[in-house]
């Protein structure tokens, strides 16, 4: 029913009024001469109101003359009116027009991208390196090829290990998994020493090819070869004998950091008072309120960006920034020793593990305060691991 | 002679009236739609207001109180209360409105 009243809508109707004595005579030729009515509803006793489409309408005089009934049009309804009624408005049908070319075209570009995944990677190279590759805000849409993106990405780039490119709306949407580094290995068959990648006390090592160069319990620092690729001979021409060294070697590390301990803290608030700026951003540029200075001596910004959008990824380069600048109150406060020692040493335990690689033992954690020249107490944290430090290192190599 | 033309007579008005019962019989044995086969009216109606009748031969009265519809079996009468005709085609009718009652008239 809603489809036929739909088609009628779209065909376009007209609502007569009919008067005359032979209304059922009148109905019947209808029907007879395959004229449609609906919706018929009789006013008083000689006249009644129907629904005709516009052709069954134009056949409607002869019908009328013969049952001498008189036919007026009470409304005309769908949308060949209303084109008519609008046709003569030339304005606004350009304008209309306009519209539509307008908004295909805008959608037509790209106007974001998004880069989602990336850890380590700043997003900044990201969208750097995609610009050089000709991939930026403001191009045409059509032509980008997402498979020739990934491959270049995942050519260029050696840290990414996987790249998913898809161009949704007026999005390039960038999804990236990165790769864990493989440690730089010098090929088998090459004479290689083994070092040590960083300071530390050698605990043990285990040699299978190549000669130690180091005892468990000495010291070593970075760069210090630990196994040696060069073999002494017995042959007295020639010395030594280069070999591929292979061999594991763990020693202990330690990482430190320390941290002031402060009674004193800044507390920041936010008074309420905030002051909003609003600029406008057209295709790729900002257009209106653009400055550094603020409006508070204390204060935060926050930049919100609306941008005009047809769902969530059809997205048009039109849109307003908001930034925003919150006034803060800043509070000194005094906290208790116990407290601040506290938070310091949080602090420089963080720091510490920090830097700790994942397949390190932590054997012992030494935490304690000490007091420097001054006076002030500092927390310093202290631990220690065991881990393998030894790495190759070709011979006469870098 | 004329009470064999009787006979004859007779005879005829039984045939006659034996045919539609066969027609009926067949339909009802091939299962075929009755209202086009015995050319008589089917008529749907949901509830009080409203209702379909199909296969109807034309209107012979319209009022938003009674409406008077020709079929196969007979003028129906239906009276009402706002009865509008909702759509009106070649093959059926359909009546929209307060339904009070329904009157088969031979």
């Amino acid at each position: 029913m809603l489809l036929l009243r739909l088609w009628n809508y779209i065909r376009g109707y007209v609502i007569i009024l009919v008067e005359g004595y032979f209304l059922e005579k009148f109905i019947n030729i209808c029907i007879h001469r395959q004229i449609f009515l609906w919706d018929i509803k009789k006013l008083k006793n000689s006249t009644m109101r129907l629904k005709v489409s516009i052709s069954g309408f134009k056949m409607l005089r002869p019908v009328a003359r013969k049952t001498r009934c008189r036919v007026r049009i009470v409304k005309k309804k769908g949308i060949p009116f209303t084109w008519n009624r609008y046709k003569r408005r030339k304005a606004f049908v350009i304008g209309a027009f306009a519209f539509v070319v307008i908004v295909y075209t805008l959608t037509s570009f790209i106007w974001a991208i998004e880069i989602t995944g990336n850890k380590k990677i700043e997003t900044e190279f990201l969208l750097q390196h995609l610009e050089s590759m000709g991939i930026k805000p403001g191009i045409l849409k059509y032509g980008i090829s997402t498979d020739d993106i990934t491959s270049k990405l995942m050519l260029d780039i050696k840290e990414l290990a996987w790249t998913g490119v898809t161009v949704k709306g007026t999005k390039i949407k960038i999804e990236v998994a990165e790769r864990k580094q493989p440690p730089e290995l010098v090929e088998k068959n090459k004479p290689c020493d083994i070092v040590a990648a960083k300071d530390g006390v050698v605990k043990s090592m285990v040699v299978k090819t190549g000669q130690e160069a180091v005892k468990a319990g000495d010291t070593v620092t970075k760069g210090q070869v630990l196994i040696s690729g060069a073999v002494p001979t017995k042959n007295e021409q020639i010395n030594t004998r280069l070999v591929h060294a292979i061999g594991s070697v763990k020693a202990r590390t330690w990482y430190e950091a320390r941290h002031a301990v402060n009674t004193k803290v800044l507390d920041k608030e936010r008074t309420g008072q905030q002051k909003d700026y609003y600029s406008l951003i057209f295709l790729t540029k900002r257009f209106g309120f653009k400055t550094d200075s603020t409006p508070y001596e204390e204060c935060d910004r926050v930049e919100i960006v609306k941008k005009l959008s047809f769902g969530k990824d059809l997205e048009l380069p039109l849109g307003i920034v908001i930034d925003r600048f919150y006034e803060n109150r800043v509070t000194e406060r005094e906290i208790s020793l116990e407290e601040a020692k506290q938070a310091a040493m949080d602090e420089a335990y963080k720091e510490a593990t920090r830097d700790i690689p994942e397949d390190a033992e932590i054997v012992n954690t030494d935490l304690n305060y000490v007091e420097d020249e001054s006076g002030a107490v500092i927390a310093n944290a202290v631990i220690e691991c065991i881990e393998e430090i030894g790495v190759t290192k070709e011979i006469g190599g870098k | 002679m004329p009470v064999n033309r009787n006979n004859r007579r007779n005879k005829k008005k039984k045939e006659e009236e034996a045919k539609p019962k066969l027609k009926e019989k067949v339909t009802e044995i091939l299962e075929l739609p009755k209202e086009i086969v015995l050319n008589v009216p089917r008529l749907t109606l949901i509830g009080n207001g409203n209702l379909l009748i199909e296969n109807y031969k034309g209107i012979i009265e319209y009022d938003d109180k009674r409406v008077r519809v020709n079929t196969g079996s007979g003028i129906i009468k239906i009276v009402g209360d706002r009865l509008v005709i909702k759509e009106i085609t070649s093959e059926d009718i359909m009546i929209d409105g307060e339904i009070q009652a329904m009157e088969f008239i031979k």
